[in-house]
This record gives C-alpha cells, structure tokens and sequence, in this order.
C-alpha cells in the first residue's frame, strides 16, 4: 500500500513518467526484436530453439559466462583487496595497470594475443581472455567500494579483538558484496554481448549464432529468435545477481569518516599479492601494448597523421555526446531513486541491465530499422551517439544507483529536519555524494563508446571514420602493422578516462565539488 | 509505368526519375554501400569521381553486413549502389526484390554466368578458388580437391571453414556432388587433420611460415599477405584440373537499389567498373580477373576460360544454410 502511497507524492508521478519514457526510448532493439521474431511461425521458433545446436551453444555461452564470472569474483576481489589494504610498492601505479586493460577492446586485446601465440583458440582460451579483459569492472566496482567503507568501524572491530583476516572477511567483505555483485554482472553482461573475442577463438556463443544468421542466411527471423534468447539469459543472470546480492543492509558513514587506512604489512602475503597485480599487468597491460608497439614500428607504410586526427576527433566526439545523453537518460532513474528504493525503480533498472546484453549488431540493426525513417537524423552523429547511450545505458545506471544507494536515510532525514525541503535535500545534500560515482558511469559509458564497432559501422555518418573502424578496415585486409597506429591511439585516447578513474576517490570528489561550485 | 506514378508522387524525384533520359538530369553525388574495402577500392571511386564529377557518399563495411542493412532500411536505403565482395550478399537484396533490373547494355561484355538472375546485379571482378602451397614442399600438386582427404595430406592442408569463400566453395560442392559426397569429403578432411584458420589470409602465412604445405584460398591472397608484409613470401597458388569443384570462381559484383533515383548515374558508375581501364586496374592493382574480354589474366596465371570452373549458378551461394549446418554437422564449425 505504501507503494501505492509514495507513487503519488508530489513529483513522483511525473518521475514515473519520465522513467517510463526512458525505458520505452531503450527498448527499441527489444521491440525490433520481437518484431522479428513474429515473423516466422511458432513451430518454426520452437525448432530454432529445441535444436541441437541452439542448446549446445546456449550451455557453450552459460559456461563461458559462469567461468568468466567466477574466476573474476575470486580473483578481482583478492586484487582489489590486494590493492587496498596490503603493503605494496607503487599501489598507485598497480591500480592504473589494472585498471588500464579497460582501454582496450575486446578485438585488439584478441589479435595481440593471437599474433604471439596463433594457436590461441577454443573455450579456454576464451575464458582466458575475457577474464583479462572483464577484470577491471570488477577491481574497479570493489576497490570503490573499499576506499567507502568507514574505517572507524574497522577500528572498533580491531578494538573489539577481531584478528586482520576476521576483520576482512566478517567485516569489510559484507560490505562490499553488493560491489562484488555489480562487478560480476558487468563482466557477465560483457561476456554475453562479447562477438571481438569469442569469434576470432572460433568459440560460438550466442552472439556468435546471432552473426552467423544474419551474415550466412540473412535470416534476420532466426537472428532476432536467438537474440531474444540471450536477453532472457541476461535475464536470469540479472535476477540471479539480485539475488545473491541480498538484502540491502549496509549503512555507511557520510563523507569523511574516512582515514588514511593502514596497510597490512606482512611481508609473505605483500610479495603475493605484488606478483599476482604484477602477472595480472603483464598479461592484460604489457603484452597488448608490447604487440602493438612492434606492429607499428613494423609498419612498412607511412602513417596518414590528417586520417589518424580526423579519426581520433570523430571518436572522442560521438563517444562524448554518446555519455552525454546516457547520462540525461539516466536521470530520472536517479531522481527516482534518491526518493527511497522502490519496486518500480528496481525492476526499471534490471530491465536497463539485461538490455545491455544485446549485442552491437542487433542494437545496430534496430536502430537502422527505426532510424532509417527520421530521414536527416539517419547516419547522423546524434543518432550514432543514441546508439551508444542504448548500448551503455546500463553502466552508467549501474553506477548511478550505487552511487544513490551509499547516501544513508539518516541523513536525508536529518537535512529535513533541519528544515529544508525535499528538493533542495536531494540537489544540495544527495547529488554532491552521488556526483563521483555519477562521473564514473560518465566516464565508462565514454570509454566503452570509443572502442564500440558493429553499431559504429551501421550508424556512423557515410564517409566518417572513427578510431575503431579504421583498425577494423585495415584488419579486414591482414594489414595488422597499418591498423597498428590506430589501434595504439584508440588505447591510448581510452587510458586517459581510464587513468582518472583510478584517481583516489577523495581527490576525484573535491575536484568535481569545485567544478560544480564553480 | 509504376516508376513513373512513383516520380510523379515524389517531389524529390520529380522529372529526375527517368532512366531512359541520359543527359538532362544533374546528379551531384551518388550513395554507395561498398562491401570491398576501402584501401583497395577507393582509388577506382577518386578516379570516377572527376572523370564524371559527381560526388561519391560511400559507407565501407562487410558486404553480409550491408546487405542486411539494406535489408533493414527497405525503401527508405539512401544507398543508391551496393558493391560487394561476394554474389551471396547481391542474392539475398536480388531476392528480396531490392535491386533494379539493370538494361542489357550494363555489363554487355560480360559472360551470363557473371550476372544475377533478372539482371539484378553484374560481376565486376572474378575471384577463383586455387590451391596455395609452398614450393618444394608438394609433389605432385594435387589434380582434384578431392585427393586433399586422402593419407599423403594428412596434417598438411588448411582451410577456412567459418569463411564465407570456403562456404561458397563447399555449397556449389553441395550443388554438383550432392550433400552425401560433401559430407564425405567435409569428414574426411576433418579426419585427416586439416587445420583450421579463420581467414584465407592466415592459410598463406601458415605456408610462409612452413605451420602446413598447402591451403585452400583465393587466388590473390598471396598477394594480399605479401603486400601486407611487405616482402616476398614463399607461398604459390595453382589450379586443380580444369573442371574439378575446387576451381570454383566467385565474382564480386555491383547492383542498383530499386529505390535510388539517380539510376542513369549509377549506371554510368557501373560501366566505368566493367569499362577496359577499370578491369585493367583491377588486375593489376588487386590480382583479381577481370570479367571481360581481351584483358590479361593476373600475372603468372591461366585465362578464366581456361581455368574450367564449374558452373554453379552464382546467385545460388546466397544459400549457405544447409552448408552451414553440414560443417557444423562433421564438427568443422
């Protein structure tokens, strides 16, 4: 009933309409989709589906996702946890390598690793892959999480006789599933909607299928009944995170409650910890950049600076504008969320999350399916940037809601109390807490933008090269050393949101403070 | 008559929309979806576009994925040509009745077997299906794609399954020997250790490098890799007996969108592909065939007539399903 009740305060309702409006706006691949898909028959959906091969590579792309998942919730959380609380040399310089991996798309990280060892293929090696690809969504959501929690409470808890391994494991850990769980889901979502990595291992998941069809047999029926496949997928993925999250019990101090934390010196565990961030970097920072840095030395051909600039100008242009309106797509959702978490706002956002499992190409297609009857917005920039904010709505969502979710009810009611209204609570005390993590979402939907490909391809305005089509065109040819450069700009034009994502989460709330203020 | 209904409704296509008016009309840039890609191409579109001085609007990406585009854009494409790389893709918008009948003297010089069925689309270059393998290493060269699953070659061979070249291959296999001899022959590869590669590209490195002695490709990307590397490579390519399956010629070719109103243009466009210059180009630049006659074949290799393709009914590759399900089936996809 209370539901029912808060529905109808004041402002509430035309935020509901606002939410709805945005979820409509997204759901367009759906829509296509199931437009599709009610083309062929039932009986013939019902053998698409029963066949051998849908359920071979259905159980292929499970496994795929709950090997990714796993491996990264153990291992990212022991980085992280590495990162954050063990005496280690250069913390600052380890975080950025771990974070680095983020620059790189998934096809480039593939062809570099296939350059020096061509036999890479099959579904280990893709697991080996998108594990180094993936684990950064996860270091980064957990280290976040950690440089949050109120080191007073670890004090107390030290005072109270907890040993260090009882204090991390009974007390930060819980604190931090709620992280853990959204790192896991980004790097599942990932892990469905992945085609750069899966198709150059010859491992075929869904998303492979879905190509195959439109590619082999243009049959964009069967296409769309696989895809609607992998979003129910991404369904119960999504469902099942919610689940193992639990409970929302955590409660965190307000801002500055935060001491410098003290290091675990123990010097067995510092030197484990070191080599493990130190392989990590290796695998999933160096040899990428190593490839690739021989590549371009290797290059016979001069490089067309004007291309490289034009390119790298569209790139970091469209993928700008892309975060731009995913972030005001965004919005309402937050806006929703400041007033409490609801039913409505919560299957809201899992319906944003599981749409991000949908592959670029299907995104791609539908969006050509709409888009192609605005006339001039076709092949427009805008309607390219829409594409993005469609494609990475969820990440920065994701962070939104997380960033909503730390400010605690008892400080909103105190600046009630204090007399201050509802509004003014939400734009003076609730936005200031929430601005880092919104950045971050920001950032991230930026990031993933610049390095987008199959939906870039269809969208992009006749004649506009960005970053990542000229190293696909070059590719299509064998020309890896000519692709080189492009690649190696792409990587370094995305290390930059990536390296501010790994500035100290205090810095990074005073600068943007100051930027707000001023 | 429809067309002319059509242009009258139309404000933009008014008066403009008449195909047997060569001269009169002014089109200032054409829209292409080019499946070839640019590095190669784009030379060919500089030099048209100030012999005619019409600007060219072209969107470079893979040719399955522009025909599925075009698919998805229907009547509102502001595509008016669609080259690519392959007929499967030209098959599929054919069939979907998106292509315009282009007039008997587009590609007049050109076999029928090179242009789709209706007229919808015309070759413009030819790209045959050969053997690469390095010098020394095999001996005798094989006479038949056939011999490749027999115990000499055991190890030694790879192919491309998940590549669109290999599938047309083995669907025009499919068409003249029936699914039961491809089956046998896709299994008996499969158990004579093929290696498998994802791109033709990758087959003739393999070779270069000595990984394997011969490989199932196109026949220019020998020079493709050689290029790309910058250097001689020790790879060459042959032809199996003239008449075997494994000498099957694909072309690339080139077809106007039922919607574009600037036909008399794009028609123009397509003859200066398939002009004697162009076609000269094309073999020298890329080392393709050209498809007319009285051009040299690629340098060192026999004459397209000579080469004794099979016939294959080129529109038919559109139907690589069942292909599909057959390499999955013996365990190649």
């Amino acid at each position: 009933m209370s539901a029912v009740k808060s529905a109808f305060k004041s402002g509430s309702y035309g935020l509901r309409a606002l939410v709805v409006g945005v979820l409509i706006t997204i759901s367009q691949p759906l829509l296509y989709l199931i437009i599709r898909a009610g083309e062929k028959s039932a009986g013939d959906i019902l053998a698409l589906l029963t066949r051998s091969k849908t359920v071979e590579v259905l159980g292929v792309t499970l496994l795929l996702l709950s090997a990714v998942v796993v491996i990264n919730v153990f291992l990212g959380t022991a980085l992280a946890a590495g990162l954050h609380y063990v005496q280690i040399p250069y913390p600052r310089i380890l975080l950025v390598m771990t974070v680095l991996p983020l620059a790189i798309p998934s096809y480039v990280f593939t062809y570099t690793w296939r350059a020096l060892l061509p036999s890479l293929e099959g579904f280990w090696a893709a697991t080996f892959i998108l594990v180094l690809t993936t684990m950064p969504y996860m270091i980064l959501a957990v280290t976040i999480s950690f440089q949050r929690i109120d080191s007073g409470l670890i004090e107390v808890s030290r005072s109270l006789g907890l040993t260090k391994p009882a204090v991390f494991f009974r007390v930060i850990l819980p604190q931090v599933r709620r992280s853990i769980s959204a790192g896991a889901l980004l790097s599942g979502l990932y892990v469905l909607s992945d085609f750069g990595a899966v198709s150059l291992l010859n491992v075929e998941t869904l998303t492979v299928s879905i190509q195959n069809l439109y590619k082999s047999s243009y049959d964009r029926s069967a296409a769309s009944v696989i895809a609607l496949l992998l979003f129910l997928a991404a369904a119960i993925f999504v469902s099942m995170e919610s689940f193992l999250k639990g409970r929302d019990f955590e409660s965190r101090g307000a801002e500055g409650f935060q001491e410098q934390i003290r290091r675990v010196k123990n010097f067995p565990l510092s030197v484990a910890t070191t080599f493990l961030l130190a392989v990590y970097s290796f695998l999933a920072v160096v040899i990428p950049f190593y490839v690739l840095i021989s590549r371009f030395l290797q290059n016979p051909a001069a490089v067309a600076i004007s291309d490289l600039t034009t390119a790298a100008i569209s790139t970091i242009t469209v993928a700008a504008m892309g975060a731009a309106i995913a972030f005001l797509l965004s919005l309402p959702l937050a806006f929703l969320a400041t007033q409490g978490s609801s039913t409505f706002g919560s299957i809201s956002e899992k319906i944003i999350l599981m749409a991000h499992a949908l592959p670029g190409v299907v995104v791609g297609l539908a969006l050509v399916s709409f888009g192609s009857r605005l006339g001039v917005l076709y092949q427009s920039i805008f309607l390219l940037a829409f594409a993005y904010a469609v494609l990475f709505l969820a990440k920065s969502v994701a962070s939104t809601s997380s960033a909503l979710s730390l400010v605690s009810p008892q400080l909103k009611e105190v600046a009630a109390t204090l007399g201050k209204s509802k509004s003014r609570v939400t734009m003076e005390v609730v936005f200031p807490i929430a601005l880092p993590n919104l950045a971050l979402g920001l950032l991230l939907v930026f990031l993933t933008a610049m390095k987008e490909l199959p939906a870039t391809l269809m969208l992009r305005p006749t004649g506009m090269d960005t970053l990542a089509t000229e190293v696909w065109s070059f590719a299509a040819i064998s020309r890896f050393n000519e692709a080189a450069p492009y690649a190696l700009l792409l990587v370094l034009l995305a290390a930059i949101p990536t390296f501010i994502l790994t500035i100290p989460r205090s810095a990074r709330n005073e600068a943007s403070v100051k930027a707000k203020v001023n | 008559m429809g067309a002319l209904v059509i242009a009258g409704v139309s404000w933009i296509g008014f008066g403009s929309d008449n195909s047997s008016q060569n001269s009169s009309e002014k089109v200032e840039e054409l829209t292409i979806y080019s499946g070839r890609s640019e590095e190669f191409i784009a030379p060919f579109f500089a030099r048209w576009e100030k012999e005619s001085g019409i600007k060219l609007n072209i969107r470079y990406g893979d040719s399955a994925e522009l025909a599925a585009q075009i698919l998805e854009e229907g009547k509102n494409s502001p595509a008016d040509l669609f080259l690519s790389q392959d007929a499967g893709s030209l098959g599929a918008l054919s069939i979907a009745g998106l292509l315009s009948q282009l007039p008997d003297s587009v590609g007049s010089e050109i076999e029928s077997q090179y242009i789709g069925e209706n007229r919808a689309w015309v070759g413009v270059t030819g790209r045959a299906r050969v053997f690469a393998y390095r010098p020394g290493a095999v001996d005798p060269l094989p006479t038949s794609v056939a011999e490749l699953s027999s115990a000499q070659f055991k190890g030694r061979v790879g192919i491309a399954p998940s590549n669109s070249s290999f599938q047309a291959f083995v669907t025009a296999l499919i068409s003249k020997k029936g699914e039961k001899f491809a089956e046998k022959w896709l299994a008996g590869m499969k158990a004579n250790d093929a290696k498998i590669y994802l791109k033709n590209s990758e087959i003739v490195e393999a070779i270069d490098k000595g990984e394997i002695d011969l490989g199932l490709v196109n026949h220019y990307y020998v020079w493709e890799v050689s290029e790309a590397l910058g250097r001689e490579i020790n790879a060459e390519i042959s032809f199996f007996t003239p008449g075997d399956i494994g000498n099957l010629i694909n072309v690339s070719g080139v077809g106007i969108l039922g919607t574009s109103k600037k036909e008399s243009a794009a028609i123009e466009l397509i003859n200066f592909l398939t002009a004697k210059p162009s076609q000269i180009a094309f073999v020298e630049d890329t080392h393709e065939y050209s498809l007319i006659s009285g051009v040299k074949a690629p340098e060192g290799l026999s004459k397209l007539e000579d080469i004794g393709a099979p016939e294959v009914d080129l529109g038919d590759l559109e139907k690589v399903q069942r292909t599909q399900d057959l390499l999955t089936k013996v365990g190649l996809l």
